[in-house]
């Protein structure tokens, strides 16, 4: 098991490298805004009275051990929970200030603006240009032919994928490997244009190699879209956020500066799971 | 964890080499291929049964496509009917062959040429083939012409040679007879397109397959057109929409059950509401796919609704994700990647209400039918119904007539579930 100090030295090592060229904290500029979110499903409750904020500028982690209601609670912000029939979710979501549970607003729209990569790579079994061009042409995003093969080709670049790609994108989307698959369901996700990404433990099914590949994306991504990550591993977690949330039993218990939680937890919980203590 | 090792029994290895196990390894191989062997003897046995069943069908079967015609000279200038080549551009062609005595001509011609007997070589329904060349060049009716006409029954059998044990002093002569005509060419055993372009009839030299045929294409028509569409529709509802509650639940109960209900319950049901209550035209084609449609839809429901249940619901989450209407994930991914299920079931229902018979005979459809459907609304029969009735009659002429229409319905079907396989192949997606 690591202990604090190790988790720590890799965290703010990647921290370190982050900083040198990415934008400060300070800057950040509010997306989303949860406030006293409850989640039940049927009687039971899963999320009790979470409230956060997620900024534009920065990746949000969600940690947590399993079944503490971090994917839940991402789920609920693009509204993917309305499929669930029993899932019920009280409280208010906020996108730019505008409630994503008012019946004013249009879901299929609010899943446009607000992309989601799920655990397990799930590309469409059709072409790779079609997997990126689904989106677009479902929203109407491009008039004509060459500016569709624009927008594929612009998202599979920002994806880290198209080099890799480029002269089979013909070939069937699930016939490439599992990072690869992961990373076209995030150029799938980018081909809408979406303001904020939620990424759903994007990296559990794959290798290390690929986890990486995945890690320096969401690096890359960082500032152009507004990224909430849910995931099980810490040091990921320290490598690539700027703020961590911890979960517990469905309640929000530490939420702050990812270099802060990690060297300095304020609650027990948090430093208890931390090092290794449970989860 | 630690103290739990310690007060465990100390490890007893185990002999891999002593008797008992090695005879366990040998019996667990002899088991396997003991039931290699089983299933390798079924595979065969079922492999026999299907090639006996198309031996004998095709054996038998194969001479109901030919048939045996007999060279009829017919002196159309001397005889006694009275047509002017002339008189049959006029409107009322129709009405003047009808009145015209063709039959008398037959009977004549039939005379002169092989004597007192002649008329019993000829096929009953030969004098329709001189009414029909007429019809075609009323020039015949100023010369003398040599026509082929279809033989009757005893030639037809004569021209099988010898029957074993069922011979008879009669068909020893009619066969040395047949001989005799074959030695100068006035016989000969010809394919015959008959079979395929004609509809029922008394006589087993003159029936077609064709009325039976198109009265199946027209009932299958409707029947998918009615099945397919609703059976979907249903489906999807009942996967996709349907909230959970205890009317789901009776109307989930009923369609399985609709499913098992015997397909003569389904006869009654149509004779009772198509025929009584909405008064659509008895023995159509209509009213025949209308009852198979619902027997066949219960069974595309069920496969429709395993197939939508398959799709994997990562591909629901990935479009729906990316701000996909639920109309649009059904039809752009559900839809395509349960079409090839649904297909089969398709392919299992059209095919069962290919071959069903017991509910058409209760809507009429078993009426003897002389001319092929022209629509969904005349009177029709279907291919089951035609090989029932024709297995029933007594004439033995209808025996090889009966397997060629076993072999016209095996190929219908085949032809149908081969156009369901390549849609199903064509649209089958791996994930």
């Amino acid at each position: 098991m690591n202990n604090v100090g190790d988790i720590m030295k890799d965290a703010m090592d990647t921290q370190a490298a982050v900083k040198a060229d990415g934008p400060a904290l300070a800057q950040d500029t509010l997306k989303m805004t949860a406030r006293n979110v409850d989640v039940y499903y049927g009687e039971k409750q899963a999320i009790s009275d979470v409230s956060i904020d997620i900024g534009m500028e920065n990746v949000t982690a969600f940690i947590g051990p399993s079944g503490c209601g971090k994917s839940t609670f991402l789920r609920c912000l693009n509204r993917m929970n309305d499929t669930i029939p029993i899932a019920r979710v009280t409280g208010q979501i906020e996108l730019d200030d505008h409630d994503i549970y008012d019946p004013a607003m249009d879901v299929v729209q609010l899943r446009a603006r607000v992309g989601m990569v799920f655990q397990k790579p799930n590309p469409f079994p059709k072409s790779i240009f079609e997997n990126v061009a689904y989106g677009p042409r479902i929203h109407g995003l491009a008039t004509n032919k060459a500016e569709l093969d624009q927008i594929v080709e612009k998202s599979l670049i920002r994806a880290g994928l198209f080099e890799e790609v480029k002269d089979r994108l013909n070939d069937s989307g699930t016939a490439l490997s599992g990072g690869q698959q992961q990373r076209l369901c995030i150029a799938r996700a980018i081909a809408v244009d979406p303001e904020v990404i939620l990424m759903d433990e994007p990296c559990s099914a794959l290798d290390p190699i690929a986890t990486a590949k995945i890690e320096e994306l969401i690096n890359d991504l960082r500032g152009k879209y507004a990224i909430v990550i849910v995931t099980h591993n810490m040091q990921q977690a320290a490598r690539v956020s700027q703020r961590t949330a911890f979960f517990h039993l469905g309640t929000l218990v530490e939420y702050g500066e990812t270099s802060d939680l990690f060297t300095n937890p304020s609650k027990d919980r948090t430093k208890d799971y931390i090092t290794g203590r449970y989860g | 964890m630690t103290v739990a090792t310690a007060s465990s029994p100390p490890r007893q290895p185990t002999d891999w080499n002593a008797g008992p196990m090695q005879r366990r390894i040998r019996a667990r191989y002899r088991a396997e291929k003991r039931f290699r062997f089983y299933g390798l003897f079924a595979v065969l046995l079922s492999a026999g049964f299907l090639a006996f069943l198309l031996v004998t069908m095709v054996s038998s079967g194969a001479r109901g496509f030919t048939q045996t015609q007999i060279a009829l000279p017919v002196n159309f200038a001397g005889s006694d009917i009275f047509l002017e080549p002339g008189q049959l551009d006029g409107e009322d062609r129709d009405q003047l062959l009808a009145r015209t005595d063709f039959q008398g001509l037959a009977r004549q011609s039939a005379v002169a040429a092989y004597g007192e007997d002649g008329p019993a070589l000829l096929s009953n329904g030969a004098w329709v083939l001189l009414r029909d060349a007429v019809s075609q060049d009323p020039s015949l009716l100023t010369r003398d012409e040599t026509l082929w006409v279809p033989a009757s029954t005893e030639v037809d059998f004569a021209a099988r040679g010898d029957s074993g044990a069922h011979q008879t002093e009669e068909r020893d002569a009619m066969i040395a007879r047949y001989g005799q005509l074959e030695s100068v060419d006035q016989v000969r055993r010809t394919l015959s397109w008959n079979f395929l372009t004609l509809a029922d009839s008394s006589d087993p030299t003159l029936v077609g397959i064709w009325g039976a045929l198109k009265g199946s294409l027209l009932t299958m028509t409707i029947t998918l057109l009615l099945a397919f569409p609703i059976g979907v529709l249903t489906a999807v509802y009942l996967e996709e929409y349907a909230p959970e509650n205890r009317w789901t639940d009776i109307i989930e109960v009923s369609i399985n059950n609709l499913a098992a209900v015997p397909s003569i319950i389904f006869g009654l049901l149509g004779l009772a509401v198509f025929i009584n209550v909405f008064y659509l035209p008895r023995s159509a084609a209509i009213v025949g796919g209308l009852t198979l449609a619902l027997m066949t839809m219960p069974v595309i429901v069920i496969a429709g609704r395993n197939a939508i249940k398959s799709v994997p619901p990562s591909i629901r989450d990935a479009a729906l994700g990316i701000g996909a209407s639920p109309i649009q994930v059904l039809t752009h991914h559900v839809l395509p990647l349960s079409l090839p299920g649904i297909l089969t079931g398709t392919i299992i229902g059209m095919s069962r209400s290919l071959g069903e018979t017991a509910p058409l005979l209760l809507i009429g459809m078993r009426a003897f039918v002389a001319t092929p459907p022209g629509g969904f609304t005349d009177p029709a029969t279907v291919l089951p119904v035609q090989i029932f009735l024709w297995s029933d009659e007594l004439d033995p002429g209808f025996v090889e007539k009966t397997s060629a229409a076993i072999i016209v319905l095996l190929l219908f079907l085949l032809a149908m579930n081969g156009i369901a396989i390549w849609l199903r192949n064509k649209y089958e997606q791996r994930w």
